[in-house]
């Protein structure tokens, strides 16, 4: 199966039809426990989006030496590494920015998008079509998981990014895990509204 | 059968890649890594005596480690420390306390204050002066910190059990055990909750706290009052924030919202840490006094 897709439109696709949050809806638990304010959000997306890309380049150069019983713990393996290389270099290099990230890089290994995205995607295309997948997928998840850090930041701490905006703590259950499943299935239903309105508008049943 | 040995060999030939590539960025990344550490270390210690980055340091501040072994022999346990000597004399002593707090052994060590910072060359040398097939386990280390060779500070290090994992801390108290500041090395408590303990208005109110206070320290389940915590975020001048100190110096610690045993763990990690190290120097200092030991603290 060729893929063809410009790579404008696989990162559009990462971002908006198949947004790994609102349409997928994968790597919930994680993205659900982390993205209690935007700078959270910003951070982790950064660090799936590293391991997205490298990992989805990987597997695609090697996509004809994987033995398809073992693919699973192969793709497994790849993740665990490229979190590990990423954990070390930037905790050697760049230590300020592995003072804040630091918690969230060691998370990924355990998300289902990068995985998934490997099995449906890298697995069956060409190197450079991965790589724009990959940071499609990436970039959505990014984009995903701000969208959410800010409503939470917003209703939970009454700040954006730190900064206190409302000056008061509206309701502090946006903090808590369990409210990140309600943000989610709120802005799912939103995102599923704008196209239903969108495709109405347009005459398409 | 031909089939799982394909298996086993691919499987192992990926593992054997990963293996090689982590290991190779371990190797090339593990030196700067432990030299981060310990410049966030050194940082952190002198923040905490309060010098901030690129202060000043006075020529007059010395800062001398001990060190504490526990040394275990024939059934017998002394607590053992290696302590820097003093009266312009190069070298460590070597003291050994019973557990009743009586002296149990001295002995001077050819160690100098440099060479006591390596592990190896340390352990090495309270191998020698202790009782011969004694197990000796490093238990931890602490600073003293001296100006114009009077105690100013102790600068402690420690570990607790926090919400989820182990909280790593380094505090500095007066030598009347009062906390002059604390820091949070290392946590994995949850992001906006628990991890709030990392935060400058969370640490801020252990600062000033007398040591009577602190052994009775409580967690209050209250918000923090306005004012209190526009000093503790070093948003007033200072006059007023040494005010305010004052004022909650001897109150109960404003636990984190929707934290509280994050902030219950701290204040009794805390708590265990200057009382049990308040003990122990006590012991120490009466020790060196009674057998008139000179040490460079």
């Amino acid at each position: 199966m060729a893929n063809d897709k410009t790579p404008m439109q696989l990162i559009a696709r990462g971002v908006l039809s198949e947004n790994p949050i609102f349409r997928l809806a994968l790597s919930m638990c994680p993205a659900v426990g982390i993205s209690t304010t935007v700078m959270n959000g910003i951070m982790l997306g950064i660090a799936v989006l590293f391991v997205q890309v490298f990992s989805s380049v990987t597997i695609s150069i090697f996509k004809n030496l994987i033995h398809p019983r073992i693919r699973i713990p192969t793709y497994t393996l790849t993740i665990a590494t490229w979190v590990t290389v990423i954990d070390l270099v930037l905790a050697a290099y760049l230590p300020e920015a592995y003072a804040k990230m630091g918690i969230f890089v060691k998370l990924i290994v355990a998300f289902a998008i990068i995985t998934m995205r490997l099995e449906m995607f890298a697995c069956k295309e060409g190197v450079k079509d991965s790589f724009w997948d990959g940071l499609g997928m990436g970039i959505g998840f990014m984009v995903g998981m701000m969208v959410i850090g800010m409503v939470r930041e917003l209703l939970g701490s009454g700040a954006i990014l730190g900064y206190d905006v409302l000056g008061f703590k509206p309701l502090l259950f946006f903090i808590l895990p369990s409210a990140g499943f309600f943000v989610v299935g709120l802005m799912m239903a939103f995102f599923n509204w704008i196209e239903l309105y969108y495709k109405r508008s347009k005459g398409v049943k | 059968m031909k089939n799982i040995i394909t298996i086993v060999i691919r499987l192992t030939v990926s593992c054997l890649l990963a293996a090689t590539v982590m290991g190779i960025c371990f190797i090339f990344t593990s030196g700067a890594k432990k030299h981060n550490e310990h410049v966030q270390e050194q940082r952190v210690m002198y923040e905490l005596l309060g010098f901030k980055a690129g202060a000043e340091i006075p020529s007059s501040m010395a800062l001398h480690e001990v060190y504490r072994y526990v040394v275990t022999a024939g059934g017998k346990q002394t607590i053992a420390y290696v302590v820097p000597q003093g009266g312009g004399k190069e070298g460590s002593l070597f003291v050994s306390i019973n557990l009743d707090g009586t002296m149990a052994a001295q002995k001077e060590l050819p160690l100098s204050e440099a060479q006591a910072l390596d592990a190896k060359a340390r352990l090495a040398a309270v191998t020698a002066a202790a009782e011969p097939g004694a197990t000796i386990i490093f238990a931890d280390q602490t600073i003293v910190v001296t100006k114009d060779g009077k105690r100013i500070a102790y600068i402690l290090g420690g570990k607790f059990q926090g919400f989820k994992t182990f909280v790593n801390v380094m505090l500095a108290v007066d030598p009347a055990f009062t906390i002059l500041g604390l820091d949070v090395l290392e946590h994995e408590e949850d992001p906006g909750l628990g991890a709030e303990i990392d935060q400058d208005y969370f640490k801020n109110q252990f600062k000033g706290k007398p040591f009577e206070a602190l052994k009775n320290i409580d967690v209050l389940k209250a918000p923090i009052p306005d004012d209190y915590l526009k000093a503790l975020n070093g948003k007033v001048g200072e006059e007023d924030v040494q005010k305010l100190r004052e004022q909650y110096k001897d109150k109960a610690v404003y636990a984190l919202t929707g934290a509280t045993i994050s902030t219950r763990a701290v204040a009794d990690g805390v708590k265990g840490i200057v009382t049990k190290f308040a003990y122990r120097i006590n012991v120490l200092d009466k020790i060196l006094k009674e057998q008139q030991l000179t040490v460079s603290f």
